[in-house]
């Protein structure tokens, strides 16, 4: 086997032009960054501070409501129903969607049940979270389990239904046998870029679910976007929106970053 | 390559598993398979198709075999067979006496594809077999390394296979199906996915891991030269229902050069074989 030098040569062209490219695409996003909040600003010239205040405004508003410990406490709260809930319904939907998409008995056994429920949106659940598990956390977290579960288990099962026949062959003709092995060997690996694109999506997902699960009076920042809506406190409510969008920017860029690290193989 | 058959333990005969076919003759690397009378019948839109009818073949210990003839032929649904990956629906299959039951690691299979473990390196892949038979991390990693060299990849073993050429892929699924040090080597069309100079290139390293191993190999192909160059006996196969059609002995000195007047006169003669 001849080795190209030429090929360590490629790299680095590949590698010195795609940092040039992301100079570029970080250049372009600050300009449209710019461009939307200068929009929002001349508009807001125009109207009165109950349509739409200012940036500089949302600004004050979100950094007395960041120093009055209102923000933080909202924050906190909300994480107490989101990081339990997603992580919940990732597993379950993860491991349901693994087994169903493996095992051909389990999935003929659930089909019947998987597609009466699939339609039932989370928060049509409200109901029984509030029997179950009352107006708390536990309640909220329920709600954003059941929109994570569905996401990953989707996710799951397309993941594995699609696992390569031939390289199920080829690790049987390797020595693996039985299903937990060859699950554990070939099926999780092979699935596993679909399977972490369903948790990302469901992250991004949950955390919509978050708000819209506090409407049932669950505190947290839902429900301060609710009560400042209700006092047509519009600057309030923006800086809200704001925090869930930087959270959500945060935890996805994270995430994000574990996925690149972890799936490094893929070309 | 000897000492890689003694210090894999694949052969050892003390690993749990029942469904091996056999585990006798240890470090040898050789067996005799016998193929007796398989049929196969796949199930056809109006009634079953007869893919295979009564196939006969035996391969001697350290024999290279080549299984030639025209599409349809059901050469590749015969290697499955040998294999293991599929069940015949009539005759046997036996490797040293047993019958093959299913696949396992003393049966090794290189597909033309690759199918390589995408999420794994190169030292990975190879490496995956002896990790189901537990073998021990430092035996492990000389065993890897030592089939990587074997297969002139020295200094890849860390890289993914999405970094790697086609001709590449299919040195690390050579190096695969060794490291279990299987009793026989099934090879699909191994080499139809890559350009003809590097198809060339890996005949002739081939025949270099064959001899330092002595492994028996069944090697599928449609390129008539190809067998020639590879085999010492030519299996053609004729289709609808595939059957055996003539056995050709090559017996030609390696390397074999394709301007030889023997070897054109084997190439001729199968090209007819298979054309009639």
């Amino acid at each position: 086997m001849s080795v190209d030098t030429e090929e360590a040569a490629v790299d680095a062209r590949t590698l010195f032009a795609s940092a040039d490219r992301d100079w570029r695409h970080l250049a372009r996003g600050a300009a449209g960054l710019a461009g939307f909040v200068g929009v929002w600003w001349v508009v807001s010239l125009f109207q009165n501070d109950l349509v739409l205040p200012s940036p500089v405004s949302v600004a004050e508003t979100f950094v007395a409501e960041l120093l009055s410990g209102a923000m933080v406490t909202a924050l906190f709260q909300s994480m107490l129903h989101w990081i339990p809930g997603t992580i919940a319904g990732t597993l379950l939907g993860v491991g349901l969607g693994v087994l169903l998409g493996w095992s051909r008995r389990a999935d003929d056994t659930a089909a019947p049940v998987v597609r009466l429920l699939r339609p039932v949106p989370p928060l049509a659940l409200i109901g029984f979270a509030i029997a179950w598990f009352g107006i708390n956390h536990a309640g909220a977290a329920f709600i954003v389990a059941v929109g994570a579960f569905w996401i990953n288990f989707y996710n799951a099962y397309g993941g594995v239904e699609a696992v390569s026949e031939d390289l199920l062959d080829v690790a049987r003709s390797l020595g693996v046998s039985g299903d937990l092995a060859m699950v554990r060997t070939v099926v999780l690996p092979s699935a596993l870029p679909e399977i972490l694109t369903g948790v990302r999506t469901g992250i991004g997902r949950c955390w919509m679910l978050v708000v819209a699960a506090e409407i049932f009076g669950v505190p947290g920042i839902g429900r301060q976007i609710l009560t400042a809506s209700n006092n047509l406190a519009v600057d309030v409510v923006i800086a809200y929106i704001l925090v869930l969008s930087l959270v959500f920017l945060v935890v996805d860029s994270a995430f994000r970053a574990v996925q690149r690290r972890v799936l490094v193989w893929r070309d | 390559m000897a000492r890689l058959s003694d210090s894999s333990g694949a052969s050892d005969g003390d690993e749990p598993s029942g469904d091996e076919p056999n585990d006798n003759e240890p470090g040898d690397g050789a067996a005799r398979v016998s193929v007796d009378g398989v049929e196969k019948e796949f199930p056809g839109e109006r009634g079953p198709v007869r893919a295979l009818d009564g196939v006969d073949l035996d391969v001697a210990d350290g024999e290279f075999v080549c299984l030639v003839g025209p599409s349809g032929c059901g050469k590749t649904t015969l290697l499955r067979i040998i294999a293991g990956l599929e069940p015949p629906t009539g005759g046997e299959v036996r490797l040293n006496g047993e019958p093959v039951t299913g696949p396992g690691p003393d049966l090794g299979v290189v597909f033309q594809e690759y199918h390589l473990f995408p999420w794994r390196t190169v030292a990975g892949n190879v490496a995956f077999g002896l990790e189901r038979q537990g073998v021990p991390e430092e035996v492990r990693e000389r065993i890897t390394s030592d089939l990587i060299e074997l297969v002139g990849l020295d200094g890849f073993g860390g890289a993914y296979p999405s970094e790697l050429s086609g001709g590449m892929k299919q040195r690390v699924a050579i190096a695969r199906a060794l490291a279990v040090d299987p009793e026989i080597l099934l090879m699909d069309e191994p080499f139809g996915s890559v350009d003809a100079q590097t198809r060339e290139m890996l005949q002739g390293e081939l025949l270099d891991v064959w001899e330092e191993t002595g492994k028996t190999v069944v090697f599928v192909t449609h390129d008539v030269e190809e067998a020639v160059t590879l085999a010492d006996r030519v299996v053609v196969l004729a289709a609808n229902p595939g059957r055996v059609r003539e056995v050709v002995a090559v017996d030609l000195p390696r390397p074999r050069r394709r301007t030889d007047e023997g070897f054109v006169e084997g190439v001729e003669r199968i090209r007819g074989l298979i054309g009639d």
